[in-house]
């Protein structure tokens, strides 16, 4: 199928009102999401992902990424306004966003957040639209040890970069592997820990185990204290973002944005140490670096390009090799699940309208994020004034209906719950929850690969460097682990060091 | 709690966690048919590895506590009125035990209309009519979504029969 062809079977499958409603309803849920203080866009897609079992393949997926986007952006509105990013994507916003709406030009803060995200987010998108298809007919031929180490490697830089402790990322990775070996074996057809419970033949439904892991630890937050996420918002003030504005923090936002695009597509990190290394990058390039921290509008522009330019970006590994990159994506990887497909190279010759399709919605997304959220900066006000203590019993109602919706089954009620303690637990004692869900979706994954492998080979490990593919996964996890432990000696040093010091 | 206080008890529920894979749930478990050839192909094989590298990572997090510093800054802000706090923990954890117990009976929309109020209570909501009218309002607009235009079968219970 030429190029032509693969864009015209996008655009019919897309070329419908449906589909671009759900998409300008996804970004607006997103945005208002991203926006209340205590929710997240991880958040937002969660709870999307029930209301998308009753539609078209497409038109779900299309809806969750809408959201997707929005909620990269609305996090920097309350961000800008009142001091408290929406998403933990945005804290590199508060920097000088705060600073300005101190200053009484939130509004043009808020215009240039606005402006830089949707400029990252065309260029995060067309990064995505040129580099997926090329790396997944590169993984056309990769076989099973290939897989394996390949996911081997996604969990260990996940485990390793997503929290503050190499350990206790890892700890977590762990712990999502071994919820999901609950189940029949894969091979055989044997209990794996299922208590002759049928409800538990399946595994863990994914919805439940997101849902509590993402969604009730932050209702139980908000119980243990329902004040927090209370601020004041400032004026929108009188000045606006001007073209001027947005000529001299040009370079800064296109460079945020690849930053985004680079960090975006290696799994695992994520947003906001991309939105700092932008605004670090920016900071030390710039003529105005003096007035970075203080209100300069070019520090907004690179964090927010920064934080944006990782949207389209993460989607690059989980369509091209069905790896989520960050947890958003992994809720949507859960979502393609649900309706059949399965992410990976595969998909872009067994159902290549749809890849196209969501290539041409997600073009469409950057141009509803402009008019969503120009509306948005004006309407943050009503967001912010949602009664919080109303909104926990809401939100908690609501997972309750979506993961029942699932399958049909109380049962998953049940396991939301204890997930969403789990959750909770995980959160008092600072053990990142990503790499347990994206461990708990690899991990099936990862033990069929090497399962296979073994079968392959009868048993002889060797299979596992087989080829140059497996060596450069391989060298990628030695190096990724032994950066890591490096830096984490380093901080332990540091650490003893100040501490050594402020003694004397 | 300091970072080292946490490093040390995540440490040691993580050796008690392995300990317990090894020593009682995997072989209670985890049936294995008696003809696999091949340990490695072993259903038991995959939980066996992840039981030990939970093991060595709780001696990792164990090993790198104890180089902590004792007295180290703690890692959360002081919590103001714990107490309080912690029963509207333990009124949560009721409110899901209860949920469990009263959806197969009361129906999900009753149920959630309980679970709605009692939790805005719960956390002491300062518009209590208005908490009232969405507890009435929201399981309902949601019913009507799942079982009207997804086609869920959303459970009536034995009480309420909505159309």
């Amino acid at each position: 199928m030429s190029f032509l062809d693969s864009l015209a079977a996008g655009l019919s499958l897309v070329g419908n009102i449906e589909s671009f409603l759900a998409l300008f309803i996804g970004v607006a849920v997103g945005v208002i999401g991203g926006a209340i203080p205590g929710m997240s866009a991880t958040m937002a897609v969660a709870l999307t992902l029930p209301f998308t079992f009753a539609m078209q393949p497409i038109t779900g997926i299309l809806l969750l990424l809408g959201v997707y986007k929005g909620g990269i952006f609305g996090g920097s509105i309350p961000a800008i306004l009142i001091k408290t990013p929406g998403t933990p994507a945005s804290s590199a916003t508060i920097l000088d966003g705060y600073p300005m709406a101190e200053k009484g030009e939130a509004g043009r803060a808020l215009g240039m957040a606005l402006w830089a995200s949707c400029t990252a987010d065309v260029i995060s998108n067309l990064s995505l639209i040129l580099f997926a298809g090329w790396l997944a007919s590169f993984a056309l031929s990769f076989g099973p040890p290939e897989f394996f180490t390949l996911i081997l490697f996604s969990l260990t830089i996940i485990a390793g970069v997503s929290g503050d402790s190499l350990l206790r990322g890892a700890l977590s990775a762990l712990l999502g592997l071994l919820l999901a070996t609950i189940g029949l074996d894969l091979v055989y057809g044997t209990n794996r820990f299922t208590f002759g419970d049928p409800n538990m033949m399946g595994g863990l439904n994914f919805i439940a185990v997101l849902i509590g892991l993402f969604a009730i630890p932050e209702i139980l937050a908000m119980v243990w204290h329902p004040t927090a996420h209370v601020g004041k918002a400032r004026s929108l003030g009188k000045n606006w973002v001007s073209f001027a504005d947005y000529r001299r923090s040009f370079k800064s936002i296109v460079r945020g944005s690849f930053i985004g695009v680079f960090l975006g597509s290696i799994p695992g990190i994520g947003a906001a140490p991309s939105a700092f290394l932008s605004y670090s990058e920016a900071r030390r390039t710039s003529k105005n670096k003096e007035n970075f921290g203080k209100g300069e509008i070019e520090g907004v522009a690179a964090s927010e390009a920064g934080n944006n330019g990782v949207a389209g970006a993460t989607l690059i590994p989980l369509l091209a090799l069905g790896v989520p990159g960050d947890v958003i994506t992994a809720i949507i990887i859960g979502a393609f699940m649900i309706h059949g497909l399965q992410p990976g190279p595969m998909m872009f010759i067994l159902n290549v309208d749809i890849i196209y399709g969501l290539f041409i919605g997600l073009i469409v997304s950057s141009a509803f994020l402009f008019l969503i959220g120009s509306v948005a900066i004006r309407g943050f006000k009503y967001v912010a004034d949602i009664p919080k203590r109303i909104l926990i019993p809401a939100v908690l109602v609501l997972c309750i209906y979506g993961v029942f919706a699932v399958n049909n089954n109380i049962f998953d009620v049940g396991v939301m719950f204890v997930m969403g303690w789990v959750g909770y637990l995980m959160v008092r004692y600072h053990i990142p929850a990503a790499p347990f869900l994206i461990a708990f979706i690899l991990g099936p994954l990862l033990e069929d690969n090497f399962r296979q492998s073994m079968l392959m080979s009868g048993s002889d490990p060797l299979i596992l460097v087989r080829g140059p593919i497996t060596w450069f996964f391989w060298s990628l996890t030695v190096l990724t682990v032994v950066a890591i432990i490096r830096a984490g000696v380093r901080a332990v040093k540091g650490g003893a060091l100040t501490s050594g010091n402020l003694e004397n | 709690m300091t970072e080292r206080q946490v490093q040390l008890r995540l440490g040691t529920g993580a050796l008690i966690a392995a300990l317990f894979l090894t020593l009682y749930a995997i072989p209670a478990w985890v049936s294995s048919p008696s003809n696999v050839g091949n340990v490695i192909l072993s259903p038991l094989f995959w939980p066996y590895a992840l039981a030990g590298f939970t093991g060595l990572t709780g001696l990792g997090l164990v090993f790198s506590g104890m180089r902590m510093a004792p007295d180290g800054a703690p890692l959360d802000g002081p919590d103001e009125d714990a107490k309080a706090a912690w029963m509207r923990l333990a009124g949560m954890a009721v409110i899901m035990g209860v949920t469990m117990f009263l959806l197969p009976r009361l129906g999900m929309v009753l149920t959630s209309m309980l679970v709605f109020a009692a939790s805005a209570f719960l956390v002491r909501t300062r518009h209590p009519v208005t908490a009232l009218i969405c507890a009435v309002i929201i399981p309902l607009v949601l019913y009507a979504f799942f079982a009207h235009v997804a086609g869920v079968a959303i459970p009536q219970g034995n009480y309420l029969r909505l159309p």
